[in-house]
C-alpha cells in the first residue's frame, strides 16, 4: 500500500506569487525537469517556496462566471500586497458552487493548485485553481498575514544566506528548511531583490498595525488603497526594532496612538 | 574490514588456500574504497580471486555443507539443508517465483526462490532436502537464496518445524526491527477501513507503552477484532514503512480475547494550523454495530448488510504552510464544534435527503480556519482531544515579526 503525502499549502503572499513565472515538474529527488506525467509540479518563487498547493486569504473583489457551455468561475482575492485570479470550474465543482454564492467583497480563505499561464499578449500569468473556497471572518485573514509574513521572513532569512562571496551553508539557521538547490535557483531565476521583499512583508505586516481601517475593507483592488506606510520617516522603524529589548509595552502603545491618528 | 578479512581467510583456510588476512584485506579496500564495491560484492570478488589463484573451483558447489537452521550465522555461505515449508508469502518482486518461511527442529528462517533459478514450486507443510542455498542476512536476521545452481528434492521424512523463531513477549514501544516474530496484549484502538481485498481488518492497536498499525489478512482466517476490546496476539510478524513499525497478523497468528483492561499509552501531540481540507468519511457516517468499522453503502466490509449505527466525526488535514497533519475529531468534539448533534445533524441529513450537508456544512465551519488541537498521535493521526480557534492576533507577535523584517 503506497501512502501517498499530502502536499503542504505554503503560504505567499499575493504580491510574490504574481512575480513567479517559473514552474518544473520533480521525479526523483529535488528539482529538475522530468518527464514522468505523475510527477507533481511545483511553483518556484522568488523567494524560494515550492509550491504545489498554496493556502491563500484575503477579499474577494469581484467574481464573475466566464465560461460559455458550462459555469467557469472566476474570482480576484485581494491581501495588501497585491491580488490574484482564482479559478473553479466542473473540476473543481465544490468550490464553484462556493464561489458562484459568494457575493463580494468578502474575506475568503482559498486551498488550491497554483498554475501558470501564458496570456495573448505574452504574459506568463499566475492563477490558483481552487481545491476549497470558504468565507472566513477578518480575524483569519490578519492570522494569515502574520504567518505569510513569518514565513516569507524566514525564506528571505535563508535566501540571504545562500548569498554573498562565500555562501555559508552550514551555519545558516533557519526554522524554514528548505534545501540549498531550491533556493539558489530561486536567486538564479529570479534575481530575487531581497529589499523588495522586505518592503513587501512590511506592507501587509503594517496592514495589520492600521487596525480596522483602510485594509479591512478590502473591496477596493490593491491599486486603489489608501498609501499604506504612514508618513514614517527612520523613527518607527527606529522604535519597532527597539521594541525587543525596551519597556515593550510602552512602545506598542505610542505607536498604536501615532498609527491610530 | 578487517573482520571481513578474517572471515575470508577462514573460509580460504578451509578450502586448502592459505592466504594472509593483510592481502585479502588489502584488495577488499581497494574495491571497497577506491571503487566504491558494496561490501557484500567486494566479499564474493575476493574470495572468488583468490580461490582463482590457488587453483581451487570459485564458491565451488561442493563447498556448501549441510546445516541446521540454527546454525547459520553468516551470510554469503553455501549451505544445505532439510526443512519443511513452514508458510508461503506473497512474493513483492517479479524476479521472486517462491518466498516464505522453512522449519527444522532447530529454527525458521525466511527463503526466497527466484524465478530465474528455474526450480520446481514449493508446497506449503511439505518437506524437501535443499542443496546449494546461499545465506543472506539483513539486520541481523538470516535467510537462505534459493539460485541456479541450487537443487530441491521432496523427502517423505516429516521435518518437525520448530515453532518458529520462537516469538517474544514484547511492547509496542519496542518494536523496532520488521520482520520479528512477536506476542503481544493490546486493546484495538481502531479499526480503518481496509482498501484492499487480501486485508480482512486493518487499523490500530495499543498496549501502555504506544500504538502500532496492524493488518489481519483476510486468508488468515482469524476472529474479528472489534474495537476497544483488548486482546493477546500470538505470533504476529513486525513489519516496517518508512520508519513506523506495524504488526501483520497472518494464518499462524493466534488471538484471545482479554478481559484484563488495557490503558492505552500514547505520546500527547499538538498541532497549530489551518484546517486544509475536510476528507472522505467525515460527516454524518454508519457504523458496523458489530465492529465500529464505517459502512460503505450500507455494508459493512466483513459483516455484510448490517442496521448500521449514525455517528459523527471529522476527519481533517491541517497544515501550518511547513507540514501537514492529518486528524481525527470524534463524535462529541465535532458536535461542539459545528454546533450541531448527531439527532439534529440526522434530522438535516435526513430533510436534505442526503448525508452529504454534513460534510458541507463542517466545510463551511472549518475550512481555511486556524486551529490549536491536542491529543494522542496514533500513527499518521492526531485524535483529538481539544480543538481551539487560535486566539486573536497577538499584538507583540506583530510587532516581533516587523522588527525581524527590518533586519533581515
Amino acid at each position: 500500500m503506497v501512502i501517498f503525502s499530502r502536499e503542504v499549502a505554503r503560504r505567499v503572499f499575493a504580491g510574490e506569487l504574481r512575480n513567479s513565472n517559473l514552474s518544473f515538474r520533480v521525479g526523483g529527488d529535488g528539482p529538475g525537469d522530468d518527464q514522468h506525467q505523475y510527477a507533481p509540479t511545483y511553483l518556484l518563487t522568488p523567494t524560494g517556496a515550492k509550491c504545489n498547493r498554496v493556502f491563500l486569504v484575503g477579499t474577494l473583489t469581484e467574481k464573475d462566471d466566464i465560461g460559455s457551455d458550462t459555469e467557469y468561475w472566476r474570482g480576484r482575492v485581494v491581501d495588501p500586497t497585491g491580488s490574484i485570479l482564482v479559478y473553479a470550474g466542473q473540476y473543481q465543482l465544490e468550490a464553484a458552487q462556493i464561489l458562484a454564492a459568494l457575493e463580494p467583497p468578502a474575506f475568503v480563505a482559498v486551498v488550491g493548485k497554483p498554475s501558470l499561464y501564458e496570456a495573448e499578449d505574452g504574459r506568463i500569468i499566475l492563477t490558483v485553481r481552487a481545491e476549497a473556497i470558504q468565507k472566513v471572518q477578518e480575524e483569519v485573514r490578519d492570522r494569515w498575514i502574520l504567518e505569510t509574513a513569518r514565513l516569507t521572513i524566514e525564506r528571505l532569512k535563508a535566501l540571504k544566506a545562500t548569498a554573498g562571496p562565500s555562501p555559508d551553508f552550514t551555519t545558516a539557521e533557519h526554522a524554514v528548511s528548505i534545501p540549498d538547490d531550491v533556493l539558489l535557483r530561486a536567486r538564479a531565476h529570479y534575481q530575487t531583490d531581497i529589499e523588495q521583499y522586505k518592503e513587501m512583508v512590511r506592507k501587509a505586516l503594517s496592514s495589520l498595525k492600521e487596525g480596522k481601517g483602510a485594509a479591512a475593507g478590502g473591496a477596493m483592488p490593491p491599486e486603489e488603497k489608501p498609501p499604506e506606510g504612514k508618513p514614517r520617516g527612520g523613527a518607527p522603524k527606529r522604535s519597532w526594532l527597539e521594541l525587543s529589548d525596551e519597556d515593550e509595552a510602552q512602545d506598542v502603545e505610542t505607536i498604536d496612538m501615532g498609527k491610530r491618528r | 574490514m578487517k573482520e571481513i578479512a578474517d572471515q575470508i581467510a577462514a573460509r580460504l583456510k578451509e578450502q586448502g588456500a592459505e592466504v594472509s588476512p593483510e592481502a585479502i584485506e588489502a584488495k577488499l579496500k581497494l574495491l571497497v574504497e577506491t571503487f566504491h564495491v558494496p561490501t557484500d560484492e567486494a566479499r564474493r570478488s575476493v574470495m572468488n580471486s583468490f580461490l582463482k589463484e590457488h587453483g581451487i573451483a570459485p564458491t565451488a558447489p561442493r563447498g556448501s555443507q549441510e546445516l541446521k537452521i540454527i546454525q547459520i550465522k553468516e551470510a554469503g555461505m553455501w549451505v544445505d539443508i532439510k526443512a519443511k515449508v513452514v508458510q508461503l508469502w506473497e512474493p513483492n518482486s517479479d524476479s521472486i517465483s517462491q518466498t516464505g518461511l522453512l522449519g527444522d527442529e532447530t529454527g525458521a528462517m525466511k527463503f526466497v526462490k527466484w524465478v530465474k533459478a528455474d526450480l520446481p514450486p514449493l508446497a506449503e507443510g511439505k518437506s524437501y532436502r535443499f542443496r546449494n542455498l546461499v545465506t543472506d542476512e539483513f539486520q541481523g536476521r538470516f535467510s537462505v537464496k534459493m539460485n541456479r545452481t541450487s537443487q530441491i528434492e521432496e523427502i517423505d521424512e516429516e521435518i518437525e518445524a520448530a515453532e518458529r523463531v520462537p516469538a517474544q513477549q514484547v511492547t509496542v514501544d519496542s518494536i523496532s526491527q520488521p520482520g520479528i516474530w512477536v506476542d503481544i496484549k493490546a486493546k484495538v484502538v481502531q479499526l480503518w477501513e481496509p482498501n484492499n481485498e487480501s486485508i480482512s481488518q486493518i487499523g490500530l492497536i495499543g498496549d501502555e507503552t504506544g500504538v502500532m498499525k496492524f493488518v489481519k489478512w483476510a486468508k488468515a482466517d482469524l476472529p474479528d477484532l472489534a474495537e476497544g476490546k483488548s486482546y493477546r496476539f500470538r505470533n504476529l510478524v513486525t513489519d516496517e514503512f518508512q520508519g513506523r513499525f506495524s504488526v501483520k497478523m497472518n494464518r499462524t497468528s493466534q488471538i484471545e480475547e482479554s478481559t484484563e483492561e488495557i490503558e492505552v499509552g500514547s505520546q500527547a501531540a499538538q498541532f497549530a494550523g489551518a484546517i486544509v481540507d475536510i476528507q472522505k468519511g467525515s460527516g454524518l457516517i454508519k457504523r458496523c454495530p458489530i465492529c465500529r468499522r464505517s459502512l460503505a453503502k450500507g455494508l459493512c466490509g466483513e459483516h455484510g448488510k448490517v442496521d448500521g449505527l449514525y455517528d459523527l466525526r471529522i476527519k481533517a488535514a491541517m497544515d501550518d504552510g511547513l507540514s501537514v497533519q492529518d486528524v481525527l475529531i470524534n463524535r462529541e468534539t465535532t458536535e461542539s464544534l459545528i454546533g450541531l448533534s448527531l439527532d439534529e445533524a440526522k434530522q438535516m441529513a435526513m430533510e436534505a435527503l442526503d448525508h452529504e450537508v454534513i460534510r458541507s456544512l463542517i466545510e463551511e465551519r472549518l475550512v481555511g480556519r486556524y486551529y490549536k488541537v491536542e491529543g494522542p498521535r496514533i500513527d499518521r493521526y492526531i485524535l483529538v482531544e481539544t480543538i481551539d480557534v487560535m486566539p486573536p492576533l497577538d499584538r507583540s507577535e506583530l510587532d516581533r515579526l516587523a522588527a525581524e523584517a527590518e533586519v533581515v
